[in-house]
């Protein structure tokens, strides 16, 4: 996912901002990182890329 | 209730329809239907257009047509990975895991919301539709494709097994109560006897 994204996600539980922390970036690209939620404090992980915005509910599967 | 209205089984379900998806989906819905929707929606190449339950990426597709770029939702990463070959991971479309019910996105973060193929999977369709008007600007508009409920009993019989299907009226109670005032349908149809389409085209309220 591309920084600029920060704008516009939010956390799909409380639409609070998230905090960006990143793992590995590359060419403006975040590769792997994590999201974490500024109000309840839950985490999305940044995996191969793409933003698992899912809510932990839905997140049961193992990632593509 | 159809069985694929639990996201647990839908998601199973989709890993498996991924697979074949794009040369059944025609069926019901072909790209002269898709563009004849998205031409309703009037965009400009600067709009900032969603596209939920985006899957394997046959609408993205037609979208790209009009806007510089998509972002795309949908909940199954097996899906995704399809619409990934197509335009690659970090092009055009900007990619999100997440649930139509609950979007991760701020409000009026976008001109316009697409949804085609999606609905008739949302356990709540009215939480997933207000959503929509929420994370879409004032004056933006929001277009929702499903399927129509069909009229031959045998189609019927699969639709009440499996998804939602709705009608006229109920897509009218749907979309009053996820706060429109503004809304009209078409019934598109591939060709006479295909399974038909209702989209839907909505003004968010200023």
């Amino acid at each position: 996912m591309k920084e600029d994204l920060m704008e516009i996600i939010c956390c799909p539980l409380d639409k609070h901002d998230l905090d960006l922390e990143v793992t590995e970036r590359d060419d403006g690209e975040i590769l792997s990182g994590q999201l974490t939620c500024t109000e309840c404090s839950e985490t999305f992980p940044i995996e191969d890329g793409i933003p698992n915005l899912l809510p932990p509910d839905m997140r049961d599967e193992a990632p593509a | 209730m159809g069985v694929l209205e639990n996201k647990a089984r839908a998601r199973t379900f989709y890993k498996y329809l991924s697979k074949v998806y794009d040369q059944i989906n025609p069926f019901i819905w072909d790209e002269r239907m898709r563009d004849e929707a998205i031409a309703m929606l009037d965009l400009s190449p600067d709009d900032k257009v969603l596209d939920v339950g985006c899957g394997t990426g046959f609408a993205t597709e037609g979208l790209l047509e009009q806007v510089d770029t998509v972002y795309g939702l949908d909940q199954s990463p097996h899906q995704l990975s399809k619409a990934f070959e197509k335009f690659g991971k970090f092009g055009d479309v900007r990619y999100h895991l997440g649930d139509a019910e609950r979007l991760p996105f701020k409000d009026d973060s976008f001109d316009a919301v697409w949804s085609s193929g999606s609905i008739e999977y949302w356990p709540n369709p009215v939480d997933a539709l207000a959503e929509c008007r929420r994370l879409t600007k004032p004056g933006g508009k929001v277009l929702i494709v499903g399927p129509d409920y069909p009229n031959s009993t045998v189609f019927q019989k699969m639709a009440d097994a499996i998804m939602l299907f709705y009608d006229e009226e109920e897509a009218d109670r749907m979309f009053t109560e996820a706060g429109y005032e503004e809304f009209e349908h078409h019934i598109q149809q591939s060709r006479p006897g295909s399974p038909r389409a209702i989209t839907t085209i909505a003004e968010v309220p200023e």
